[in-house]
């Protein structure tokens, strides 16, 4: 069977297409309560196996990179016992003068971010982790470099994450000597089209200079203090008691291949969980 | 319709749904990556009715809305539109050249984006520009080749004429 050409639409196609339309504008209007179960049913059932796919394809790309790096550190660790219990013993000394916590020290759980190609993705990704591997709602999505977001919704293997460039997305901020605080909130892009974050209710009087690097504060009840949340990239816009700063994510969204959904309690400072180079200044 | 045109033709749409799910994350930029589910869908709409392709362009873009709840319902909205524009322009156009059917192709993942980016109310000023005139018509672009190549490699698989325009 070739085209065929020779078909405009019936009434019947008209129909069917004005029903889909407005099937469409009911599933746009539908009050979260409602829309959440239905798309997480549909990823639960028909969409499983694609999202399996999906996820086995992501593990299967970084399978090489990741056999080097073990490699390598089977390499160092081997070098690395012997000196072991000395370090140990030393590393347990230097933690009891500076007072120093273990890093991620009460866990977290590793995932792959399964990327669509719709132009809002940026706003909510999906990863391949979910309630059978411990992650629940609102736990906080971290990369090496910082903060992605916190988890809107769970199923059995895989999450939604909500990232910072969502709409809803609110969380209390501070410098990273902790001198100065405020809200962070989505931006919007800059005219680069790069998406950017603000810190809103900055007192006037406090100064943040280009390049203060922001970190979550603990504040709020969600987040735990001191994730690597972006940098300072300049003023946003100020009025007579308060300036609003324009921060540089330190985790874009669309770049981001692999998270670490974190379990700790929410009184838990991560300050020195992240390397220093994400929090390094970058203007 | 010969034997086994059927088959081979939903075989041809089911390895581009798998390509999306499997091989799309190792080609580069996710905003300008082919999106091979997208193309499926407008290669089913090629010999489809509209009321069909717009049947299908929903079921699509709500399974899509669910892997991004940011902007639930406007996906099955543009692909709704998709298909069933797609679909109505074949016949109206008489298409079956290769470079009108590169066109469609690109056009579709324009108008999709398009409508994503404006029935989801999220973005907007620069954001919207960025999208509309330069992401969209990158990955338009790629999904247009791509498209083009798998009509010239899976012609007699797709039964689809070309050049006789």
């Amino acid at each position: 069977m070739a085209l065929g050409a020779d078909r405009y639409a019936t009434r019947g196609d008209t129909l069917v297409f004005l029903g889909c339309v407005a099937l469409s504008l009911v599933a746009m209007s539908l009050p979260a309560g409602t829309r959440d179960p239905l798309a997480s049913g549909l990823r639960r059932t028909v969409l499983l196996p694609f999202l399996q796919l999906q996820n086995q394809s992501e593990l299967l790309r970084t399978s090489r990179t990741r056999f080097a790096q073990v490699v390598a550190e089977r390499d160092s660790a081997v070098l690395a016992t012997a000196f072991q219990g000395e370090l140990r013993a030393e590393n347990v000394r230097l933690r009891a003068l500076l007072g120093l916590g273990t890093r991620l020290g009460s866990g977290f759980v590793p995932a792959e971010v399964l990327h669509q190609a719709i132009p809002t993705e940026a706003l909510t990704v999906v990863i391949s982790a979910g309630t059978r591997q411990g992650v629940r709602q609102l736990a906080p999505v971290v990369s090496p470099e910082g903060l992605l977001g916190i988890v809107k919704a769970t199923e059995g293997g895989t999450s939604v994450v909500a990232t910072w460039a969502h709409p809803d997305f609110r969380a209390s901020g501070m410098a990273a000597d902790g001198s100065i605080f405020g809200i962070l909130a989505p931006h919007g892009a800059s005219e680069r089209g790069v998406w950017l974050l603000e810190l809103r209710g900055v007192p006037y009087r406090q100064v943040v200079p280009p390049g203060t690097v922001i970190l979550t504060s603990g504040f709020g009840g969600v987040l735990p203090r001191g994730l690597p949340v972006g940098t300072v990239v300049g003023i946003a816009s100020e009025s007579e008691w308060e300036r609003t700063y324009l921060v540089r994510p330190a985790v874009p969204p669309g770049a981001v291949s692999h998270v670490m959904v974190l379990g700790m309690q929410l009184g838990a400072d991560l300050g020195g969980a992240f390397a220093p180079d994400s929090q390094k200044a970058t203007p | 319709m010969r034997r086994g045109e059927p088959l081979r033709f939903w075989l041809v749409l089911a390895l581009l749904v798998a390509l999306q799910f499997s091989i799309r994350s190792r080609l580069g930029n996710d905003r300008v990556a082919p999106d091979f589910l997208l193309l499926a869908l407008l290669i089913y709409t090629i010999r489809e009715r509209p009321g069909a392709s717009a049947a299908a362009g929903f079921v699509v873009g709500l399974l899509r809305d669910a892997l991004t709840p940011a902007s639930f319902g406007a996906g099955a909205l543009a692909h709704t539109l998709v298909g069933y524009l797609s679909a109505w322009s074949k016949a109206v156009f008489f298409a079956e050249n290769l470079l009108v059917n590169g066109g469609l192709f690109f056009a579709g993942t324009w108008l999709r984006n398009m409508v994503v980016a404006f029935a989801s109310g999220k973005l907007a000023g620069p954001q919207m520009m960025w999208e509309l005139l330069v992401w969209s018509p990158l990955q338009g672009l790629t999904t247009a080749i791509t498209g083009v190549l798998v009509l010239v490699l899976f012609r007699h698989w797709l039964a689809i004429r070309l050049g006789e325009s």
